[in-house]
Order: structure tokens, then sequence, then C-alpha cells
């Protein structure tokens, strides 16, 4: 029990310092609490190093030892796994939807599924169309009549949100669906120095070069970044990921990059 | 009357599991199959519990032969009757387990089937060759000589004994292979081999020969890091067999054995465990080799909170193999003569902070930083003659344990506390003059930190056991919790390790190249996967607690006779 306290109260001790160092380095209150159950886990380390042994368990009392021990150690790992951050898979459900649209759509699955539900909305709309016919007689009939028959553009002749979208929104979203963020800095957000800084890039390439460097990595370099150009750091993928409407709209967004005050490292074309 | 008993019970699961293959591969026929929706799990998370329990029972049955054989070899080497004694009762849970491993290889394949049955069928027309002629012959192969190796025990002994460690290696050579072809499809899903420039990758893989699909980026890795990882878990599970054995023993010289057999399970364990991160920091490299946007997206992005779980289980795993030696220790009599030199102390104390200085100038692999990383540890070996200041074998223990405390906290420190990057803020993230301990040379230092402190642990039981009498059979008892410790810790993470390799895959079944459509190809959350990961540890645990009960409780440990004198064949 004395070797209990004296360890505990040192461990407490220990980490009211770390966490009082930390606080003056400016480290978040997240680090903190990270630095305190660091010196607690050093205390509880040393408590077992000088713990007196324990008694031998046999029969049934080493069973129920072991079921307890395993019911601990299970409540401990998921306990730790579920206190640390979670990612909501939620968030990623659309983006996963929106990345594979396209190429689900090209699948035999993705064509049937596209045929069923046409056929659905249209056999919803010979529904309605009968249901008014049958409540106000011929005339409805002849209103319904100038309904398209496809069935996918609605009477008030609205054009298809995608297709008159604003490009630039749509080239952001790509940004961030095809995770740009995670090797380039962008707005003093994300990337880790995997790539250049692209808040100027507008003013140092054209949209086609821009285009270019985004199918084929390899054909422009920033300057700084040999090392990473030479172990091919940038992934050769999108050219079989993106749609081409999408590599135009992020090429649009990345067009819109005009901001002098960041140095965007000078591209230097290298094919 | 047991013997034949046990015979039956193998046969049984022997036969069950081919019976499960054989209805896989006529369901295979079956032309676009329609898939099922598994009840309460879903279909991935009941495909991820098969294949878990499957690689589980894999990994052992690939890692045990190959200590069980080098004990074998090391008992008839030094005549000591415990090593033979080791490799024979490991051998017998082996067999058991061997059973299960075709059992739920087998269902693996048919729940896959059932529930993803379009790309099983991708995957198995473009690996045709090894999923139908190659896999099942060495399966076959491996079958016959496990059962050769098992059953021949007692017959090649004596002046035969070398005989029967050659058809131990044969078993080896065998499962090795078959790990090594497996994991080309395994490691295909994650990095498809590359096509050539101007060609798309849909379009080579079309026509890419089996070589080039199986040699792809990260299959040597994947090899090398599933070969060492499956001789560290035989280790630990070997040590679970000892400490359920120490529990259960009646008699004093079986409790001095299952010690014995629980110290040297652990030993193999922690020593293969000792070159670990440096195969997954090799796996890691090359993956990130073969599209580096795979680093930060497990680094730093969805999979960086998985990491440093991962993080958190290493260093318990070294914290508890490292308290394993120390219970072990203070058994020893005569442990307190035992010294060290203050420089080890030393070094233990400053390597972390030099070389994570020094990496950071040098970054690996460059040359420099391995040279200065060599000077610091031969700096005690060197100069003790020279600085006659010494230690007890106490204080090096315990300044080692605060050094894996302080190499843990280095190793898990995070970028920032998100569980992605896109949510980071300052509030979250390190500040900017600390951001170094987020990087690959700190992280590299901790490893190198907690395998300094292990090694040197171990060169002062050596010590002691040279200097003092160990006496075997007297272990603290909290030891046997330690072992169980170490097995179910490390089946924790190799689950949790699992699930991360999967979802590197990001939606894709095979990276970059077969989306999957599923409504489940999204990344589960952490807490999810760490009730998954527990859940499959405690069901591979009733089955491999049931296997050691029925192969070694139901039997009287018979003493086994020295190698040394030819004894006639078949003799007892």
């Amino acid at each position: 029990m004395k070797n209990v306290i004296k360890k505990s109260v040192a461990g407490i001790v220990i980490g009211v310092l770390l966490v009082v160092l930390a606080k003056v380095l400016s480290f978040p209150p997240v680090f903190q609490v990270m630095f305190f159950g660091y010196a607690i886990l050093g205390a509880v380390v040393y408590m077992l190093l000088d713990a007196p042994s324990m008694r031998p368990l046999g029969g049934f009392k080493a069973i129920i030892g072991l079921i307890v021990f395993y019911a601990i150690v299970s409540t401990v790992y998921i306990g730790g796994a579920s206190f640390l951050p979670q990612f909501d898979p939620e968030d990623e459900k659309g983006k996963i939807e929106k990345l594979l649209k396209a190429k689900r759509a090209a699948t035999e699955q993705g064509k049937a599924e596209e045929l069923l539900l046409r056929a659905k909305a249209l056999s919803e709309k010979a529904d309605a169309l009968m249901a008014r016919l049958q409540a106000v007689g011929g005339e409805a009939a002849v209103a319904g009549a100038s309904v398209s028959p496809n069935g996918d553009k609605p009477a008030g002749g609205m054009p298809a949100t995608a297709g008159g979208g604003d490009l630039v929104a749509l080239g952001k979203e790509q940004w961030n669906l095809q995770e740009c963020y995670n090797c380039h800095k962008l707005f003093g957000e994300g990337g880790k120095k995997r790539g250049p800084e692209l808040d100027n890039i507008a003013s140092l390439m054209t949209p086609d070069e821009l285009r270019q460097k985004v199918l084929d990595p390899q054909s422009w370099m920033a300057d700084g970044f040999e090392k990473e150009y030479e172990k091919k750091k940038m992934p050769d993928k999108y050219k079989e990921l993106m749609e081409d409407k999408d590599v135009t709209a992020l090429v649009a967004f990345l067009a819109t990059l005009k901001n002098p005050s960041v140095n965007t490292p000078k591209p230097i074309k290298k094919k | 009357m047991k013997n034949r008993w046990r015979q039956s019970l193998l046969i049984m699961l022997g036969m069950l599991g081919l019976l499960v293959s054989l209805g896989t591969a006529a369901y295979a026929q079956i032309p676009s199959a329609p898939s099922i929706e598994f009840p309460y799990t879903g279909n991935r998370t009941a495909v991820w519990i098969v294949a878990q329990l499957h690689i589980l029972f894999a990994a052992f049955i690939l890692g045990a032969p190959i200590f069980i054989v080098i004990s074998e070899w090391l008992g008839y080497r030094k005549q000591d009757p415990r090593y033979d004694r080791l490799a024979k009762e490991v051998t017998k849970v082996t067999v058991i387990l061997y059973s299960m491993t075709a059992l739920t290889g087998g269902l693996f394949i048919f729940v896959l089937l059932a529930t993803y049955p379009q790309f099983t069928t991708w995957l198995i027309n473009h690996f045709f060759l090894i999923f139908a002629v190659i896999y099942p012959l060495l399966f076959i192969a491996e079958t016959i000589v496990l059962y050769l190796y098992f059953y021949s025990w007692d017959a090649l002994k004596g002046e035969k004994k070398g005989r029967h460690i050659a058809i131990g290696v044969l078993l080896n050579l065998i499962g090795t292979i078959t790990l090594f072809i497996i994991d080309g499809p395994t490691s295909f899903m994650n990095t498809p081999s590359k096509a050539t420039e101007g060609i798309s990758l849909v379009d080579f893989i079309q026509t890419a020969s089996l070589w080039d699909k199986i040699f792809n980026y990260s299959w040597i890795p994947m090899n090398l890091h599933r070969l060492v990882g499956n001789v560290t878990f035989g280790g630990f599970i070997a040590g679970l067999i000892a400490a359920y054995m120490y529990m259960g023993a009646k008699k004093e010289e079986d409790r001095a054995y299952y010690d014995w057999m629980g110290f040297v399970g652990n030993l193999i364990g922690v020593g293969a465990l000792l070159f670990l991160p440096f195969m997954g920091y090799l796996y890691a490299y090359e993956l990130c080799d073969y599209d580096a946007s795979i680093c930060p997206y497990m680094m730093a992005d969805q999979l960086s909170m998985f990491f440093e779980m991962q993080g958190a289980m290493v260093g318990l795993i070294f914290l508890g193999s490292n308290y394993y030696i120390w219970l072990s220790m203070k058994r020893v009599e005569g442990v307190e003569r035992v010294r060290m030199s203050l420089l080890t102390v030393l070094v233990m104390v400053a390597l972390p902070f030099v070389m994570t200085y020094t990496w950071t100038l040098f970054p690996a692999p460059d040359p420099k930083s391995l040279a200065v990383l060599i000077l610091l540890i031969l700096i005690p070996v060197v100069f003790a003659r020279l600085v006659p200041l010494t230690v007890s074998s106490r204080t090096v223990i315990k300044v080692g344990f605060l050094m894996v405390v302080i190499g843990n906290a280095i190793w898990m420190t995070p970028h920032g506390f998100v569980a992605t990057q896109a949510l980071s803020t300052e509030h979250l993230e390190l500040p900017s003059d600390w951001s170094w301990l987020a990087l690959m040379p700190a992280k590299n230092s901790a490893a190198f930190t907690l395998v300094f402190v292990t090694v040197v642990n171990y060169i002062l039981y050596n010590r002691a056991i040279r200097q003092g009498t160990i006496v075997w059979g007297k272990i603290d008892f909290t030891a046997q919790f330690v072992l169980v410790f170490l097995a179910f810790s490390m089946i924790w993470t190799m689950g949790l390790m699992g699930a991360i390799r999967s979802l590197l895959r990001k939606y894709f079944h095979v990276y970059n190249l077969i989306p999957d459509f599923t409504a489940e190809s999204y990344t589960p959350t952490l807490s999810y996967s760490a009730w998954t990961v527990t859940g499959i540890t405690l069901a591979f645990y009733l089955v491999v607690s049931f296997a050691i009960i029925v192969t070694l409780r139901a039997t009287d440990a018979k003493a086994v006779v020295p190698e040394g004198k030819p004894v006639p064949a078949g003799a007892k």
C-alpha cells in the first residue's frame, strides 16, 4: 500500500509539472492531458515493479482469474480505442458516393440500376397521370400529354444542376474529394511540405498546363521539390480515377488561385 | 484410448475443412451468383471476422513450426529433453489448429463468394493458377508433411533424430512457400502492379502475367513482415500454452518445466518482435513509394488514430515483455551481484534525443545516421573498461523502464488529435516548434530505444543466470498473467494492423482498380474496429484454449528420453 501511495504521489507531481511545462511551451490542452497520462503510466509501471509477489492461483480460482483478466484487458482496449477521436463514416459515405457515381453508372449493374430507376420513375408518372385522368376527365389528359415521355426533365424546364452548376465550386469539391489537401497547403490549411503551396499557382501556370500536371505529374516540377519529383511523390493516377469533367472543374478551381503574398514555387517544365 | 479419440477428432476436423473447401469450389462454379446480406454484422464485418480468424490460425501454424524445429534441434544438440518436450507439445497444438486453419480458410472463401461474388470471381480468375493448382497442392503437401512430422516423432528418435528434424525443415519450407504464394493476391489488392507508361492500369492488368501480378510493390515487404510476425506470434502463443499449463500443474517438476517453457516462448516472441517495427517500417515505406498519397492517408488522415492505437499496443507489448524479464530476474538467486557499465545507462537515456537530432539532419536511409547509431551503441562495449563505473542490474532495468515509457510517449505523440487532417485546428495540433515530435526521425528513435532497452535487459538476464542460480518453477505468479497479456495483446495488434492494411485500399477492392460499390466501403470508426477485433481475439482465444486443454491437459506429461544414445525405433 505504501508503494502505491508513494508512486501515485510521485506520478501526480511529475504529471502536474509536465502539464505546467507543456502549458508554458504552448502545447494545446489535449497534449497536456496526454503528458499527464504518461506520468501516471510511469507511476503504474513502477508500482508493478515493486509490487509484492502474487499468490499462486489454481483450479477454479485460476479460471475465474483468467476470465476477469480477459474482461479487464478487453475493456481497456475497447475503451482506449473509443476514447481517441473517431472519424465519422457519414462524412465519407457522401464522398464515396460522389467519387464512384460515374464508375458505378458505367458498370453493367450500374446501367441496369439506372434503367430500373428510370422505369420506376416512368411507372410512377404513369400512375399519377392515370389518377389525374380518372379524377378530372379529358381536359387533364391533354395537359398530361405535354410532359416529356422520358421523364428526366421537369415540366418547368429547369436545367440539371450539375451541368449548370458553379464549375469553380465543383473544382473545390474535387480538391477535397481527391484529398489534395494532404500534400498541398492552400489558404493556410493542409499539406505537410510533401507538395508545394498552391495559393498563387494560377499566376504561374495556364489552365492547360495545370491540366497537364494533374494528368501527368512528371510533366512539371516545382522548384525546390527535386527530391519529391525524382521519387514521383505525386501519384500518377488521376487520369484514371477522375472523369474528364472533374479534371476540368479542378483546373477551373486552381486557375482562380492568384495570391501573390504566398510564395508558390516556380513550376519547371519537364516534358 | 485417449490417443485414438484425439486422432479421430483431428481427422474429423481435417475432413470438415476439406468438405468446406470443396463446397466453396463448387459454389464458385455457379455463374453470377447473387450476393447475400449477412444479418446483424453486415457483409463486410462477416468477411472481416472469418478472414481474421483464418489469418490468426494460419499465422500460428506457419510461425510455430519455425521455432518447433529449432527447439527440437537444440534439444538434440544440448541433450536437454525439455526442448524436445516443448517442440512436441507445441506441435500437438499446431496439429489441432492446422485443422482449424483449413476450416476457417474454406469458410473464408465461402463467405467471400456469397457476399462479394463478382469481385471474388474476378480475383480467382486473375490468380487462377494459384487458387486452383499451386495453393491446393502446397496445402496438401503441407498436410502430409505435418502429419508425417507429428506421427513419426517417437519412431524417429535417437540416431534417426536427424531425419525427423529434416522433415521439420521440409515442413517449414513448404509453409513459407505457401505464405509467400498466398501473399501474392493479398498484396496485389493493396498495390496492383504498375502499368508501363502510356497504358492504363485496367488494360495492363488484363494482359499482365501472373508473375507481374504477384511481384508487386508490397509483396516482398509483406512476406517479411508476416514471416517475422508469425514467429513472434508463435512464440507468444507458446508462452500462453506454458502459462495455462503452469496454472494447472500439480507437480513441482511440471511447474519448473512450464516456467522454463514460458521463458523460452517469451524469448522467441521478443527476439522476433525486435525486428517487427523495422519490417513494418519497410512495408510502410514500400506502400508510400507505390503511391505517396497512402502515407498521409494512414499517418495523418482517416487512419491516423488507428496508428495511434497501434503505437499504444506495440508500446504495451514492449512494456509487458520487459516486465516479464524483470519478474524472471527476481527469481534468480545472486542477481544482486550483477552490474553493468554506467555508460550503457547513459546511452540508453541519450539514444532517443541524439538519434532524433541525427535523423533530422541525415534522414533515413542516409548512412551517416546509421554510422552515428552504431557508434552510440558501441560506446558501452568499447569504453566500458576505460570508465569502470558500474550500476546495479536493478537500477539499469528501472532506468530502462523509464526510457520505455518515454519511448512510448514519443512514438504515440501524433501531429494532431484529430480523426482526419481535414478537421485539424491549432487547438488540436502540436505547436509548430514541436512538430518534429510527430515526424519519422522521432518515431524511428523511439523504436530503437524500445529495442535497445529490451536487448540490454536480456543481456542483464543472461549475465544473471551465468553468475547466479535460476530456480525454475518459482517465478512470481504474476508472470503467468504477463504471458497471457502478451499473447492477447499480440493477437489484438495483429487484428488491428490487418484492419489497417485492408482499409488502406479505401473504397476499392483492389486499390485504384476495382471499386467497391457496396454501401459498406467506408472506413469504420476506430471504436467499431476495436469491438470487432476484440471479439475476434476472444473467439480465437476460446479455440486455442480448447486446443491446449484437449491436447495437453488430457495427457500426463511423460519424461522424454535424452537423445544421446541410440534408442530402438518406436521406443517410448
